[in-house]
């Protein structure tokens, strides 16, 4: 097969995802009072309601629909004031009314968007002549480093419940295949569920990747889901077609299922449209079908084959009242929204001077935020730049710290008392503790002497001994510092600032 | 010192309350009455003696400890076997859920138990509500009490039947397009179907969930009345969605005069084809009976209740097929053994525990839901529901009840509708009401001329009227001796109360 | 446009009910004789007239808390599987899915 980029020299991809949400943080089911948890024993969060038993009928959540509505709000959709829940009819036990609740045509949420950012390696993946492409899409501008902002249309954002879990006994790897006999277990059945579709508006991997994961960010800073992709809280499902060059019509699309991490979102859509291509480009058709990804052999595989349109026989939920959203409900919602992932980045750029791309970092998941704004608690204004370098490149490391332990560390090394290397050294010492890391930092004698009149004997002293390079300096190679550095380093036994010794150097060398 | 069956349920109440009897002996004495009359009545699918005899003992005790009483203390009930009840099997009268273990109490059946009714047992019905004669009821069939040869209608044939051979007080039904005014009328009991939404849906299996409702059978309004402050006293079910308020005291004003107000009469509908002379005749009787009370009958139209059954048999197919859907075989209901895959467990189970009648509506209904149907059948059927609901409006600023028969005929000999497109007609009075979501009550007016069988009148009201609907139906009872009357071939049978 | 026989094993099987032969045949004749009686529907003229899906006026906004109340309704395990025909350990259980066109974990 061709590679990716190969590929994209010729055909267009268009991508369009569907995203189910959990609703996860949510106390109970979307329809029941049950509790709303997989972990408990099969079958125990469990009633009449989300087991289909005859005579149940459904209430709706609350806390549900306005978790939707936030999500609609973040997504910049549109809140459809009146919508209904209808009834999907499908023959299958994992839903234990044999069909699902849903919505019709008209979801609590439509027509939104999100704007991603592509940058880097993953910008590169967008081939030029795409930026231009036609058919009323908007053109994209790029940065000079090749970075740019592809505006993502969102279809639609639905409210729904999730159906059961079946375990396929006697078969491989615990799939259908060779199943004997399968079990069921309605514990996550009737669980909140929000689906986004997407339009098909994305066209590389990476920005199927990106989408998926800013939507994580999104929803998981709104509270409304823990966002797992390995414990499949949140699931991705994704619709791609190509097309050649120019072309604009839509090619015949498969549709992706198994897709539980982003690594596998990017290398299954790779995958997926190196086969069609190849499928393709040999005169070959591609079928309407369900693949399969199997990240163990970095392969698709079909799973079914739609030959006709499924027709699930929706109509109104006679059950369940229709909504008309009042101001109040959403006003109520509009509220409980905190600062997103782009106006935090935004924030911290402009507030804390940090670099784009390290405010991204620390604004895109809710709990590094909370806990960058935490270390931030009471810092001197001169260490907040530290604690964001810390927070970027060395707290990544260690999973068991405290915003104190970052500022106390980030404090020693803005008033250059420990060098970078000494302070992973202390936070490996402190993490999954309650130690204060300056105690560590002096309990080992580590710290640097920044006192000049203590460092300067040294200087002198080196500057003696290493005539050679003192000369060499004079001749113009000032990189020489670095040697004379170390040299005093050697000669405090670590002790002294390197930073300050380079000063005295240099000062002396200049003088 | 009398028999059960002569007892209203107020004078149970006030017998229990003021010692006069024990609940335990009113239980007793109906339990004597089930087993004297109901081998020729078959109007039970499941006797509940059990608990029976234990609600009246605790009636009883309560009694002793000084405890409150509720307004049916010591009542004996019956309750249609799609109302679940811990402790019963809830079967809908199908192979399907022969052996169905009720999982959870009907809000219906609870609030009745709460008011300190005594639950003598489940009535026999249609297979799932589906039909007007409870003779496609799996296990047996129900015959009517004034002529066993005859059906007692339907669906909530045996709920009909139980109170007009006098087994219980009361029963509850459940009405999609007729389930308890058409059989209340073939059995000469009160039956009212009150408005959509006024009764709790809740732990009653569905038909059609947009239709459906359950409401109260009685010997007299004043029973029904009774009943209905039973069920909605508690307020709205916040397990059901669509149930509302519509807590009023169903018995004041029951007795007010008549006076003054307005009877709509539609004339296109008594001259429907298929209504036979000596209902029209009664009918016709109930009107001038009002009128002598002092209402003024006014002439209404309700032009669109002629596509009144077409939509019908759209909507409550295609809600009845998804309502069944859920009846796989998997967490419960009749299972197919032997099977080696799940399409074929489901598609065996479903073909062989539903009968023909539940395979026809469900059929139905897939059909009517398919797409590109949808759009030619279902969409406009809702939009006629529209139409229909507009008429009501219209004809209800004109008048405060409506007038029309219950059933087109008096009770049919068992086998005499073999056509099941012939059997919907039976409920050509009664649909449109369903339809539109009102509230109607079925009044008996004594026995027909020809046919010496029960004949009713209906009356229908706007939503949530309902106690207005009593009031006048109270009224049509004073002037008519049908009042109370039971089945006399089981009249006096047991029930003893001594 | 009648239905054939062909139609109605269509439907059959999309309902999940096996038909005899004589069964289909008979099915057959009601469901056209049944999609007769509907035909006043579709003599209307009903441009501009909206639907009633809910014949309960203007209820609307129905919702429930978000609060457990397993005491009340979760049902213990026993009562869960107890109507069950097929079970183990805590399950529900079902023949191999094979036969099926289904996916494995259905739509959602």
């Amino acid at each position: 097969m061709k590679k990716l980029a190969e590929v994209l020299k010729d055909w267009e991809a268009v991508i369009g995802l569907e995203v189910h949400t959990e609703l996860t943080t949510l106390e109970t089911k979307m329809f029941c009072n049950c509790k709303n948890t997989h972990d408990d024993p099969p079958n125990t969060n469990v009633c009449p309601v989300c087991l289909g038993m005859p005579g149940a009928l459904p209430v709706p959540n609350r806390a549900a629909i306005q978790s939707i509505v936030m999500a609609g709000l973040a997504t910049n959709c549109q809140i459809m004031r009146h919508s209904m829940f209808y009834r999907k009819h499908y023959f299958y036990p994992d839903m234990a009314k044999n069909f699902q609740t849903t919505q019709g045509p008209v979801a609590f949420c439509m027509h939104g968007h999100l704007d991603l950012e592509v940058s880097g390696e993953g910008a590169a993946e967008r081939p030029a002549w795409e930026d231009v492409a036609g058919d009323g899409e908007t053109p994209i501008s790029r940065e000079k480093d090749g970075s740019y902002v592809a505006p993502i249309r969102i279809l639609r954002i639905h409210m729904e419940e999730d159906a059961a879990k079946m375990v396929h006994v006697g078969g491989e790897e615990g799939r259908i295949t060779a199943a004997t006999e399968s079990l069921i277990d309605y514990n996550r059945c009737g669980t909140p569920l929000i689906e986004l579709v997407t339009e098909p508006d994305l066209r590389t991997p990476e920005e199927a990747r990106l989408f998926m994961e800013k939507l994580q960010q999104t929803f998981k800073t709104l509270g409304i889901s823990d966002c797992s992709l390995e414990n499949g809280s949140m699931r991705c499902d994704g619709n791609i077609s190509l097309r050649r060059r120019g072309e604009t019509r839509l090619g015949t699309k498969t549709e992706m299922k198994n897709i539980n991490s982003f690594k596998s979102l990017h290398d299954a859509l790779e995958y997926e449209i190196c086969r069609q291509a190849e499928v393709l480009e040999e005169g070959g058709i591609i079928y309407q079908e369900t693949r399969h990804w199997e990240p163990s052999r970095r392969r698709t595989v079909v799973m079914r084959v739609k030959e006709t349109a499924d027709d699930y026989r929706l109509f109104p939920d006679p059950d369940l009242a229709p909504f008309d959203l009042t101001d109040d409900f959403i006003e109520e919602a509009r509220e409980k929204i905190p600062e997103l992932p782009d106006a935090k980045r935004d924030r911290y750029m402009r507030d804390y001077g940090l670099k784009r791309a390290d405010a991204a970092q620390l604004a895109g998941d809710p709990a590094v935020a909370a806990f960058f704004e935490g270390a931030l608690d009471g810092a001197p204004s001169k260490t907040v730049a530290t604690i964001a370098n810390v927070m970027v490149n060395l707290a990544p490391s260690f999973d068991a710290l405290t915003p104190a332990q970052v500022r106390g560390i980030s404090g020693l090394l803005a008033e250059d008392a420990i060098t970078f290397a000494q302070a992973r050294e202390v936070l490996e010492a402190v993490n999954g503790t309650d130690k204060d890391p300056e105690r560590v930092v002096d309990e080992r004698g580590m710290r640097q002497v920044t006192d000049t009149a203590a460092l300067e004997p040294i200087v002198d002293e080196v500057l003696a001994r290493c005539t050679n390079q003192v000369q060499q300096y004079h001749d113009g190679n000032k990189k020489v510092v670095g040697y004379l550095v170390g040299q005093c380093m050697k000669a405090s036994k670590g002790s002294g600032n390197p930073k300050l010794f380079n000063k005295l150097l240099t000062a002396r060398l200049e003088a | 010192m009398a028999n059960i069956d002569q007892l209203s349920a107020a004078r149970i109440a006030a017998g229990v309350a003021a010692g006069e009897f024990s609940a335990t002996e009113v239980a007793k004495a109906s339990l004597d009455a089930i087993e004297a009359r109901d081998e020729k009545v078959q109007a039970f699918l499941q006797v509940s003696s059990d608990l029976a005899l234990a609600a009246a003992t605790e009636t009883d005790r309560r009694r002793a400890a000084g405890e409150k009483l509720g307004p049916l203390a010591g009542v004996p009930v019956a309750f249609k076997d799609n109302m679940h009840l811990v402790g019963t099997r809830t079967t809908c009268a199908s192979k399907m859920l022969e052996n169905y273990e009720s999982t959870f109490t009907a809000t219906c059946v609870q609030r009745m138990l709460d008011a300190g009714a005594t639950p003598m047992g489940k009535a026999n019905m249609d297979e799932f509500a589906f039909g007007s004669s409870t003779e496609s009821s799996a296990f047996h069939r129900t015959n009517n009490p004034w002529d066993t040869e005859r059906v007692p209608g339907g669906s909530s044939g045996g709920s009909a039947a139980a109170v007009a051979a006098g087994e219980v007080t009361i029963s509850l039904g459940s009405d999609t397009g007729g389930s308890i005014r058409q059989p209340a009328s073939l059995c000469g009991v009160v039956g009212m179907k009150p408005t959509y939404g006024a009764v709790s849906r809740y732990g009653v299996v569905a038909f059609g969930s947009s239709l459906d409702q359950v409401g109260p059978f009685g010997r007299s309004v004043e029973d029904v009345a009774l009943a209905m402050n039973a069920l909605t006293a508690a307020g709205r079910d916040p397990y059901d969605s669509t149930s509302q308020p519509c807590a009023v005291d169903f018995l004041e004003h029951l007795e007010d005069p008549v006076e003054g107000m307005r009877v709509g009469v539609v004339p296109a509908l008594m001259e429907a084809a298929g209504l036979t002379a000596e209902v029209r005749t009664a009918v016709e009787g109930a009107a001038k009976a009002l009128e002598n009370a002092g209402a003024e009958l006014v002439e209404v139209d309700l032009p669109n209740i002629k596509s009144a059954i077409a939509a019908y048999y759209v909507i409550a197919p295609c809600e009845a097929f998804s309502n069944l859907a859920r009846f796989d075989g998997v967490r419960y209901g009749y299972q197919e053994e032997g099977c080696l895959t799940l399409a074929e467990q489901t598609s065996k189970s479903r073909a062989h525990g539903f009968g023909e009648e539940a395979k026809r509506r469900q059929m139905l209904g897939a059909y009517l839901l398919s797409s590109g149907v949808y759009d030619k059948y279902y969409y406009p059927a809702q939009q006629v529901r529209t139409l229909i609901t507009r008429d009501y409006k219209r004809a209800y600023e004109q008048c405060d009840v409506i007038l029309m028969p219950a059933s087109p005929r008096t009770a049919f000999k068992f086998g005499e509708m073999s056509d099941p497109t012939q059997m919907y007609a039976s409920d050509m009075f009664t649909i449109s009401n369903n339809i539109a979501g009102n509230g109607g009550i079925s009044v008996p007016l004594g026995l027909g001329a020809e046919s010496h069988l029960p004949v009713s009148v209906q009356l229908q009201g706007p939503a949530f009227s309902d106690r207005r609907l009593l009031r006048f139906a109270r009224a049509v009872e004073k002037s008519f001796s049908a009042h109370g009357a039971v089945a006399p071939e089981f009249a006096g049978k047991g029930g003893e109360l001594s | 446009m009648a239905l054939s026989r062909e139609d109605v094993a269509g439907i059959a099987d999309y309902a999940r009910i096996a038909l005899t032969d004589d069964e289909l045949d008979e099915m057959t004749t009601y469901m056209n004789e049944a999609v007769d009686l509907l035909e006043p529907i579709r003599q209307y003229d009903l441009d501009g007239v909206d639907p009633t899906f809910h014949p309960i006026g203007d209820l609307s906004n129905v919702m429930g808390e978000d609060i457990i109340d397993d005491s009340v309704r979760a049902l213990p395990i026993d009562v869960a599987l107890k109507n069950a025909g097929s079970t183990r350990d805590r399950y529900f259980r079902v023949p191999s899915i094979l036969g099926t066109d289904e996916d494995e974990g259905g739509i959602a």
